[in-house]
């Protein structure tokens, strides 16, 4: 047994973190961890790395007590993670970003040479061709900056590896090389720790499956026995199946997007029809974002048309966007889509601020009556968005949005980062949505959600609209045909 | 966070009060004393208010000062060197102010230059200006002009009641219209409020048409209360403004600040400014402990951050 | 409620606009006799407080000259001498200074004539009833004691004449200085008026060196450049002289061109003994101080009383102008003046 934890406990004030959780970790094992946002699994990884010491509790480092400080001595330990945030220097390149303490000649002198030697080598063990060691990081794709970070980690020999969402941007093609480089830590005897939301995932690469659910342990699977439904019961203890999939969609066209030709994207059409969940299929880097930031008017459109209920509409800029009733939930949430200092009230209000009063008052009531329907947990409307969880940050945008009064929601990615209660939630809204005469154009890669809520799905390749296909008919596998074909 | 700003400063200028009374009984805390404090930091505080509103933008405009000058410069000249209506030169004036603002912000948000550089620039080029039309001072007013920054209501001269009606105005914009409250989510974060329907750049451009417009009125009231257009005039300005905002609550990355947070900034300087007159401390400390002041403020609210 | 407030608020409006105080008239259409009363003492204090108010309150000339001699001054007196101002040539800062003291009520005022800009805080000061000495530099439109300060029409004079005898009157000349001011207009002037009697000397024009030593030196070499045959350089602020010598020594033409220029400063006296400056006229900067602070003293305590009354009667017991006189320095007698 290389790793142990035994009764780990730790509080913050009133919030009890981890109560008496207790796991072991074996050797050359990959051992997935579940649990929705608030289980506890952020805390356990911070333990794990010296970020934060426990309460109570022992953790067991090849049979022997350790008490680990801080991440320096997690390293030294042989305790290394990878994060989901980005912790690249833009200006430099792959190699002094993945040794950042560089092997130097006399006076301080960086030695280059063998720098390079070294991460070449490292990127050949690791079976990655995508970039030299030399590539500023800053041209890299945030797929390819993923595998930076991995490398970044295992150049420091570490004897337990903790991944946290290590997917999350990558593409089919890197999550394979991900996957073989799992393997191989594996055959060497590396332990290796996988958070994760992805049960499909969970169920490829790991041996064993941990939950937690607030704070507390569950039990532990053995992933070629179990079924994905088993996990989640552990975790949220209901199905994921509860939401009713009946098509609202009407054969009134609402959207009509013809010969749309912009920046990443080329010769769109489509329509959308009243009350439809269109999804929009397709690998990282189809154009499915830039196609919906071109129909929101964030960025120019360089030829063809849009038709709202049969009118042509030109929208220059967002704001006419949302006069003429289309909303845009970005995809990058914490950048784009939400202000994090402001409360969960300006934040209900911010698409808002063109008319003429602006009255306090009316925007918290306003924010509660959101955040009733929409079952956003906080305190009070007055918390800043930064202290919310990724679920509860997404109704809070999904509240702004509504607050527009739109007919057309286009939605990019609006689970990720989200654990799957609050998936669950926001599912049920989308599609309580389109009962009242919404329509939903839903951007998404993970195939499980297409095919659960969409009525149809429009699938993108390479700036193309390669197909739509019909819900029923369709399967996985004729998605990812057209998507990577 | 901002709330605790006002609070905090609005006790640290009591206590200053307080001890300054006590030490020094006949000289701080009487009627003469306070008006002229609040009349020497009347201009700046006109100005720090248009500087709130830039940094709750995220934005800064370093030719503040040179406006001032020009302002005042031109209408001087006007009056002095070509008999023009006293009224005419003030519209001259404000007119040529809003100019160079708006020339700020079209540089700015159309064309794309960085506004620290562009402001910097104007900064230059507008004191040039002014200098130009004020050469070594011009002086010799018109009475009307002159009354406009010398007559007293109650006792206290005007420049302080417009410094009052100026606050309290955008004050009460900033809380209740919706153009004003625009600009705390563009400070907060400029690409979501873009996706928000916010039109970032019309915005910012008005930004800098209204500082300039209120560093323009400044300078009015500054040469009409000296009754000379100085070629110095709101030299330093830019930064003891900066100063202030930031004392008052503001962030340098935006999305923070309130109105009355510039004119407590502004007025927690003018206090020491006095204090550092009335103790006889010599004039380059001033700079020295106003920096200090600065670090020591600004390091605090960090602490108090990390605690919690 | 609402109604209250509005009859409230009218209420303040017009007990404020009634309230209203115009400024007095400066263009003689308002109704005062042109003096106001000052404030005398019978005995003499320790705590009796003269107050020096200039800008570049660290300019060594200032600090060396003026500020020594006050000090010094006021050590011997028995009183208290203070020095206010901003470090910076900021004028607003000076007024701002000078008025948060005026409520204070000191002795006397020592005010460095900086820019006319000041003329309205002098005047303040003066309907405080407190004696007001100006140095250095007059203000015509202001309202004080006393001024105390150099002839600068008598400082060009003295440098067109030197000028003239060391070229044997026939050469090119310039001025430089600071352009736009009334004293060094008033030095331009005095050089002008004594060339225009020399029908030889060339004069070429005025500069503006805006009391930057780089600067002078730059628009000398560009001089020396245009005019090959460039004979004088007469300059007129503090900082010319270095600058002007600067470029003659770099263009080799010591000797060749000839400089005179104003103050007597460490750094003129040594390029007088190097033999680049041909003359300094100094101003006797410690009496500006000296005597000034002695005047408000003297008109503080009644040193000489004119009537029962002086205060009373309108008459001000003091010179209204003393003009100081020049320093004329030379290889001939610059050693005494080195330290």
């Amino acid at each position: 047994m290389k790793l142990s934890l035994k009764n780990i406990s730790k509080s913050f004030e009133v919030v009890k973190a981890l109560q008496d959780v207790s796991l072991e970790f074996h050797e050359g094992e990959v051992h997935a961890i579940c649990g929705e946002n608030g289980a506890g699994k952020s805390t356990l990884m911070n333990i794990l790395t010296g970020n934060i010491q426990p309460d109570a509790g022992d953790i067991l480092l090849d049979n022997q007590k350790v008490i680990i400080q801080n991440n320096q001595h997690a390293r030294s330990l042989g305790i290394n993670i990878v994060y989901q945030e980005r912790s690249l220097t833009d200006g430099l390149s792959v190699a002094e970003n993945i040794f950042p303490l560089p092997p130097t000649k006399s006076f301080g002198r960086i030695n280059f040479v063998q720098l390079n030697q070294q991460t070449k080598a490292l990127l050949q063990q690791l079976e990655i061709s995508e970039f030299l060691p030399e590539t500023m990081v800053a041209t890299l794709s945030p797929a390819q900056k993923a595998l930076v970070e991995i490398a970044k980690a295992l150049a420091t020999n570490p004897a337990i590896l903790l991944l946290d969402e290590p997917t999350a941007s990558l593409t089919e093609k890197e999550t394979a090389i991900l996957f073989s480089v799992i393997r191989t830590l594996k055959q060497r005897g590396v332990t290796v720790l996988y958070i994760s939301h992805r049960m499909a995932e969970i169920k490829m690469i790991g041996d064993r499956v941990s939950v937690l659910k607030d704070g507390k342990y569950q039990d532990t699977l053995l992933t070629a026995n179990c079924t994905t439904e088993d996990i989640i019961r552990l975790m949220v203890g209901r199905d994921l199946q509860q939401v009713e999939v009946t098509n609202h969609a009407t054969e009134e066209v609402v959207l009509s997007v013809k010969d749309l030709c912009g920046k990443g994207f080329t010769d769109i059409s489509f329509d959308l029809k009243n009350g439809e969940i269109l999804g929009l299929g397709g690998l990282v880097g189809a154009g499915r974002t830039e196609l919906a930031m071109a129909i929101f008017g964030a960025t120019p459109i360089d030829s063809g048309a849009i038709l709202k209920n049969g009118q042509r509409i030109n929208n220059k800029h967002p704001k006419q966007s949302i006069a003429n009733g289309i909303a845009y939930l970005p995809e990058e949430r914490k950048t784009l889509g939400v202000f994090l200092q402001k409360s969960i009230a300006e934040n209900i209000v911010s698409a808002q601020l063109y008319g003429n009063g602006y009255s306090v008052k009316t925007n918290n009531q306003k924010a509660r009556e959101y955040s009733k329907t929409l079952n956003i947990r906080s305190a009070s409307v007055q918390q800043l968005m930064c202290k919310l969880s990724g679920g509860n940050q997404q109704k809070v945008v999904l509240a702004k949005w509504l607050n527009t009064q739109p007919d057309v929601l286009i939605v990019d990615e609006p689970t990720h980062g989200i654990d799957v209660g609050a998936k669950l939630e926001i599912y049920k809204i989308l599609k309580q949505l389109t009962a009242t005469g919404k329509s939903i154009l839903l951007i998404s890669s993970e195939m499980q959600e297409l095919l659960l809520l969409s009525d149809r799905i429009a699938v993108m390749r390479e700036g193309k609209l390669k197909g739509i296909l019909n819900k029923i008919e369709t399967s996985e596998n004729e998605i990812i045909k057209l998507a990577a074909q | 966070m901002i709330k605790d700003r006002i609070v905090t400063l609005s006790a640290t200028i009591l206590l200053l009060c307080i001890v300054m009374s006590v030490l020094y009984p006949s000289q701080f805390p009487t009627v003469e004393n306070f008006s002229q404090i609040m009349l020497n930091l009347s201009i700046d505080t006109i100005v720090a208010v248009g500087m709130m509103l830039l940094m709750i933008s995220g934005v800064f405009d370093l030719s503040v000062g040179s406006i001032v000058a020009f302002s005042g410069g031109l209408a001087g000249y006007l009056m002095y060197y070509h008999d023009v209506n006293f009224l005419l030169a003030i519209a001259a004036a404000i007119s040529g102010s809003l100019l160079i603002g708006f020339m700020n912000g079209f540089l700015i948000t159309k064309i794309g230059i960085n506004p620290m550089i562009q402001t910097l620039a104007m900064m230059g080029v507008v004191r040039g200006l002014a200098l130009m039309l004020s050469g070594s001072g011009i002086q010799n007013f018109p009475y009307e002009y002159n009354y406009i920054g010398q007559v007293k209501l109650l006792g206290l001269q005007s420049p302080i009641w417009y410094m009052i009606a100026i606050v309290l105005i955008f004050s009460y914009l900033f809380k209740n219209i919706a153009f004003f409250r625009r600009y705390y989510f563009i400070g907060s974060n400029e690409k979501a409020a873009h996706l928000s329907g916010i039109e970032v750049e019309k915005m910012k451009l008005w930004a800098f048409v209204i500082v300039a417009l209120l560093a323009g009125i400044a300078g009015i009231l500054l040469s009409s209360r000296l009754g000379a257009a100085l070629s110095t005039s709101g030299k330093g300005l830019e930064l003891r403004v900066i100063t202030a905002v930031i004392l008052g609550g503001a962030s340098l990355s935006g999305g923070q600040g309130k109105i009355v947070g510039a004119f407590l900034g502004a007025a927690f300087m003018g206090i020491v400014g006095n204090i550092l007159i009335l103790t006889r401390v010599s004039g380059y400390w001033q700079e020295i402990i106003l920096g200090v002041i600065l670090i020591l403020a600004v390091g605090i609210d960090q602490l108090i951050q990390k605690k919690k | 409620m609402n109604r209250i407030k509005a009859l409230l608020f009218s209420l303040f409006f017009i007990a404020a606009l009634s309230s209203c105080e115009a400024p007095p008239r400066t263009d003689g259409t308002g109704n005062n006799l042109n003096t106001t009363t000052f404030v005398t003492a019978d005995s003499v204090s320790a705590d009796e407080e003269y107050v020096m108010i200039t800008t570049a309150i660290n300019m060594p000339m200032y600090v060396n000259h003026d500020q020594a001699a006050f000090k010094k001054w006021a050590k011997k007196m028995g009183v208290k001498a203070s020095i206010l101002g901003p470090s910076e040539w900021d004028i607003p800062a000076q007024i701002a200074t000078f008025e948060q003291v005026i409520p204070q009520k000191p002795a006397g005022f020592l005010i460095n004539g900086t820019d006319p800009g000041i003329a309205q805080v002098i005047n303040k000061a003066v309907d405080a009833g407190i004696p007001t000495v100006v140095y250095d530099s007059d203000i015509p439109g202001a309202r004080q004691h006393s001024f105390i300060g150099s002839d600068w029409y008598e400082m060009g004079r003295l440098q067109g004449e030197r000028m003239v005898k060391i070229l044997n009157g026939k050469g090119k000349v310039v001025v430089m200085g600071i352009l736009g001011m009334t004293n060094m207009e008033a030095g331009f002037q005095g050089f002008l008026d004594v060339i225009k009697k020399y029908p030889a000397m060339e004069f070429i024009g005025k500069y503006d060196d805006k009391a930057n030593v780089e600067l002078a030196a730059k628009i000398t070499a560009d001089l020396i450049v245009a005019h090959p045959d460039l004979a004088g350089v007469a300059g007129f602020d503090g900082n010319s002289g270095p600058g002007i010598a600067l470029s003659v020594k770099e263009a080799n033409k010591i000797g060749k061109i000839k400089i005179t220029t104003v103050d007597a400063e460490p750094e003129h006296l040594q390029l007088v003994k190097d033999g680049v400056i041909d003359y300094l006229v100094g101003q006797k900067r410690e009496l500006f101080t000296q005597m000034g602070a002695q005047l408000l003293f003297d008109m503080r305590h009644k040193t000489i009383a004119f009537s029962k009354n002086d205060a009373k009667a309108g008459v001000v017991p003091i010179p209204k102008n003393i003009t100081t006189g020049s320093i004329e320095i030379d290889k001939s007698n610059v050693d005494l003046f080195i330290k």
